[in-house]
C-alpha cells in the first residue's frame, strides 16, 4: 500500500516528531507494548509528577540512565535539595550528572531552554513551578532539534506541561511486608501519551529494574517490631 | 637608552575637588584647612579668598578675624588619593606604564605612545585639556627621565625637552626640583646654592661626604645617569589589545563589532603562543573621563573567538555607555597553557563535540555564577548532611569515596531538618504516627534506628551528640526518613524516599 505509507510520512512530517524513527530508551516489557513507540521517545519533552517530588526525580533518573548515549545529565532546580547517594539504587552513574542551582524563575527558565539545545547533553530534569504553552513548545523544538531528553518533574501543585509527549503520574504504594527501602512500589499512571493511549501500571523497582506487582492487600500488616539495624559506626561508637 | 616620560602634576588637587563637589563654592571665599599642632590652619584658598588677603599657612581662627564669612573645610587626603587613582587608571588609555610618582602626582611612560596622539605635543595638550574641563588644574611635563619630567612640571618653564636639551632645561630651575628632603633644601639655600647649575658646580665627592649619597643619587637620576624604575599602577597583561576610536559610540552593537576585532587580535595571539585565556577584562574609556569595566571568566583555557564573543555579549547588555565610549582595551589578566590540538573529522572523533558543553557551562557560570554549577561529590563521612559537596565545574574533580549498598538514603533532603509531632511516649522506638503540617502520616512499616554521633573531627559545634534515624512508610505509602534527638526528645524529618 504505497499511498498508505505516503500518507503516514506526510503525517509524521506534519507532526515534527518522525515518531516510526524515533531514539528510544526502553522501560520494561510490558510498557514498552504499550507504547507506540516501543519505549520511551527521546529527543522531546516528557512530564513526570509525583505527591512529594522524590519518586518523580526517581523515575526520571532511572529513565535518563536507560539512554544510550555518553552525554551529560542536567539537573535544573531552585534548591539544592536533591540526595545523589539516595539515587545510587537506580542506576545512575555520579560523573555523569550536573547539579545546577538557579533562584530565580527568570534563570532557571534560561537555563532549561540553553541546556536542551546543546547536542552533548543527554537529558534535563527539571523543577519548574511554572510553564507556559509557549515554553513547552520552544522547549519541545529545542529537544526535537539536538537530541537532549527534557524531563520537567513536579508535584501535585505544579503547573501541567502543555506540549509534553508523555505524562506520567507517581504514586508511591505499600509494598508487600518485608521490603526493604532500597526498592520502590509505584503505581505508575501514564495519563497522556502522544499517538497512544493512557495507561496503568503497578510496578516495583527491585534488583536494578522495573518489575509487575501485585497488589495483595490494601494496607499490609504492621509489623509487630521493628528490623532493629546498627551501622559498624554504632557499634564501635 | 632614550626613555621618554610624562609627569602630570595637580598643583590644587583637594581645592579643586571641593570645589567641583560645590560649584558655588568658586564664588564666595573658601579655603581648605589642615591641623597643624592641633589648630587648623589655612593649607589652601581659592581666587575670592585671595583677593581679600587670606594666605595659605595661617591659623583658620586669624583668618577668620580677616574675613568672617571664609567657609573652610579640612583636607581629606583619602578622597585625594581617591580622585587620583581615578585619573591613574584614566591614564591607561594613552600609555600601560601609569603610575604613582609618589608625590602627589602621575608618571607615564610613553615611549613608542606619543605618535599615535599625534605627537608629543598633540598628547600632552590632549591630557591637560581633558583633565582641565573636568575641573582640575593640571601641569604636565615631557623629559627624558622621571627626575627631569618631574621637576619640570613643578618648577619648570618648558613643557617638553630632550635629550639634547635636558641641561638647559634643568640648570636654572631651584634645588627644590631635585626631590631632596627639606633638611638638605634648607642647608643648601643657607650656602646660598639655590639652582641646579650652581649645585653641580660642586664637585660630587664633597657634596657626598656633606650630605649623603642621595643628592648624587638624585641628581643622577635627573639627568640620566642612573637609572630609574617606575611600579605602574597595573602591571600590564601581556595579552592586551586597544582601539582608539575616531568617534565616540554608544550602542552595544558598536561596541561589539569593535570587540570583535579585538578578540581576533587577542585569539591569534593567545593561539601562536599556545595558551588559552581564563578570565577577559574589557575597560571602556568613555568621553567624559570616566570608565566602564567588563569582565568574564571561563571554566577552562579558551582561545575560540565566537566562544568568547558569546560570553561577552550577554554582559554587554548591561553595559553603561554613559556620553560615549571612545577608547577600548581588552586584557587577558588570568591565561593558562593549552596545547594546540589536531583537527579531526567528527565522525572518527566521538569527543570532538565536547567543546560546545564546556561552552554551555561556561555560560551557565557567567549568569549564575560558577558556584551555582556543580558536580557532586561523595565524602567519606557517615552524616548525611556532610557525605555529600557540591563541587562547582571550575575545581578539579577528586575520586568519590565508596558508598556501600546498606547505607539507604532519601532521594530529597530537607536540611536543616523540620520539626515533626510525634505523640508522647514514643521514645527508642518508631512512632505510630506523625504529623508534619496540616497531615497526619500514620505509620505501616519503619526501619532502624540508624545511630549516626558526631564526628570528633569536625569543629563546627554540633549540640547534638547522637541522632537516631528511622525509615518510615505511612499508610498512603509515601515514605520518610525521620530522627530522633535525645534529651530533650525531639522527632524531626529528614528526607522523602521516592
Amino acid at each position: 500500500m504505497p499511498t498508505l505509507s505516503q500518507l503516514q510520512e506526510q503525517i509524521d512530517r506534519l507532526e515534527g516528531t518522525q515518531r516510526r524513527k524515533l531514539r528510544t530508551a526502553p522501560i520494561c516489557d510490558f510498557i514498552d507494548k504499550a507504547l507506540p513507540y516501543n519505549g520511551l521517545p527521546l529527543g522531546c519533552i516528557h512530564e513526570v509528577k509525583s505527591r512529594d517530588l522524590a519518586s518523580a526525580i526517581a523515575f526520571a533518573a532511572l529513565l535518563s540512565a536507560r539512554i544510550p548515549a555518553t552525554g551529560s545529565i542536567l539537573y535544573v532546580a531552585p534548591d539544592r535539595s536533591l540526595y545523589p547517594p539516595g539515587l545510587l539504587p537506580y542506576g545512575i552513574r555520579l560523573e555523569q550528572w550536573l547539579h545546577i542551582f538557579a533562584r530565580q524563575p527568570d534563570d532557571l527558565i534560561w537555563t532549561v531552554s540553553e541546556a536542551i539545545r546543546c547536542p552533548q547533553v543527554n537529558a534535563v530534569l527539571a523543577v519548574m513551578k511554572k510553564t507556559d504553552l509557549a515554553l513547552c513548545r520552544r522547549l519541545q523544538l529545542a529537544a526535537e532539534s539536538s537530541g537532549a531528553t527534557g524531563f520537567l518533574l513536579g508535584n501535585a501543585t505544579s503547573a501541567p506541561v502543555a506540549s509534553a509527549i508523555t505524562r506520567w503520574r507517581i504514586s508511591s504504594v505499600n509494598g508487600p511486608a518485608g521490603r526493604g527501602f532500597d526498592e520502590a512500589f509505584w503505581e505508575l499512571e501514564l495519563s497522556y501519551c502522544r499517538g497512544g493511549r493512557p495507561g496503568k501500571w503497578m510496578v516495583a523497582w527491585r534488583n536494578g529494574r522495573l518489575e509487575a506487582f501485585r497488589f495483595l492487600s490494601k494496607v499490609p500488616i504492621r509489623p509487630v517490631r521493628p528490623n532493629v539495624f546498627l551501622p559498624a559506626s554504632a557499634k564501635a561508637g | 637608552m632614550g626613555r621618554r616620560m610624562l609627569c602630570l602634576y595637580f598643583p590644587s588637587l583637594a581645592m579643586d575637588r571641593l570645589q567641583r563637589e560645590d560649584p558655588t563654592r568658586k564664588l564666595r571665599p573658601f579655603a581648605v584647612t589642615r591641623e597643624i599642632k592641633g589648630q587648623p590652619c589655612i593649607d589652601a584658598v581659592n581666587l575670592p579668598a585671595s583677593g581679600a588677603g587670606i594666605r595659605p599657612g595661617v591659623r583658620l581662627a586669624d583668618a577668620r578675624t580677616v574675613l568672617p564669612e571664609l567657609d573652610a573645610t579640612p583636607d581629606d587626603p583619602i578622597a585625594n588619593a581617591r580622585v587620583k587613582q581615578r585619573f591613574i587608571e584614566w591614564c591607561g588609555r594613552y600609555s600601560p606604564l601609569v603610575a604613582d610618582d609618589g608625590f602627589g602626582g602621575i608618571v607615564l611612560d610613553i615611549l613608542g605612545c606619543a605618535h599615535l596622539f599625534g605627537g608629543e605635543a598633540a598628547m600632552l595638550q590632549d591630557i591637560q585639556t581633558r583633565i582641565r574641563r573636568s575641573g582640575y588644574r593640571l601641569r604636565g611635563a615631557i623629559a627624558g627621565t622621571l627626575g627631569a619630567a618631574w621637576a619640570l612640571a613643578r618648577y619648570g618653564k618648558r613643557v617638553i625637552v630632550t635629550a639634547e636639551q635636558l641641561h638647559d632645561a634643568l640648570d636654572p630651575l631651584p634645588i627644590n626640583a631635585l626631590r631632596l628632603p627639606e633638611r638638605i633644601i634648607s642647608e643648601l639655600r643657607r650656602l646660598g646654592i639655590t639652582s641646579i647649575a650652581a649645585l653641580r658646580g660642586i664637585p660630587r665627592q664633597s657634596l657626598a661626604t656633606r650630605y649623603g649619597s642621595e643628592i648624587i643619587l638624585r641628581l643622577d637620576q635627573a639627568f640620566g645617569h642612573a637609572e630609574e624604575p617606575i611600579a605602574p599602577y597595573r602591571p600590564p597583561s601581556p595579552y592586551r589589545a586597544l582601539r582608539t576610536l575616531a568617534e565616540p559610540v554608544g550602542t552595544v552593537s558598536a561596541v561589539q563589532y569593535v570587540l570583535l576585532d579585538l578578540l581576533k587580535e587577542i585569539c591569534a595571539r593567545l593561539e601562536r603562543e599556545h595558551d588559552g585565556a581564563r578570565r577577559l577584562n574589557l575597560d571602556c574609556y568613555r568621553v567624559d573621563g570616566t570608565a566602564a569595566k567588563c569582565c568574564i571568566g571561563t571554566s577552562k583555557p579558551v582561545r575560540s573567538v565566537t566562544h568568547l564573543m558569546r560570553l561577552f555579549s550577554e554582559k554587554l547588555d548591561s553595559l553603561d555607555a554613559g556620553f560615549g565610549i571612545e577608547t577600548l582595551v581588552l586584557s587577558v589578566p588570568n591565561y593558562d597553557e593549552f596545547d594546540p590540538e589536531q583537527i579531526s573529522f567528527p565522525q572518527f572523533d566521538p569527543d570532538q563535540g565536547d567543546t560546545e558543553l564546556d561552552g554551555f557551562i561556561d555560560r551557565l557560570g557567567m549568569r549564575l555564577g560558577f558556584q551555582s554549577v556543580c558536580r557532586f561529590h561523595i565524602q567519606e563521612s557517615l552524616l548525611p548532611e556532610c557525605s555529600v559537596e557540591f563541587q562547582p565545574v571550575t575545581t578539579a574533580g577528586i575520586p568519590h569515596a565508596i558508598w556501600p549498598d546498606y547505607r539507604v538514603r532519601p532521594v530529597c533532603f530537607i536540611d536543616p531538618p523540620a520539626r515533626i509531632e510525634v505523640p508522647a511516649g514514643s521514645s527508642d522506638t518508631p512512632p505510630a504516627q506523625f504529623q508534619f503540617g496540616h497531615r497526619l502520616h500514620r505509620i505501616v512499616r519503619a526501619e532502624g534506628p540508624e545511630r549516626l554521633t558526631t564526628e570528633w573531627w569536625r569543629d563546627e559545634s554540633q549540640p547534638w551528640e547522637s541522632r537516631d534515624y528511622y525509615r518510615v512508610e505511612d499508610d498512603r505509602g509515601d515514605r520518610f526518613w525521620i530522627f530522633q534527638e535525645r534529651h530533650p526528645t525531639r522527632w524531626y524529618l529528614r528526607g522523602h524516599f521516592p
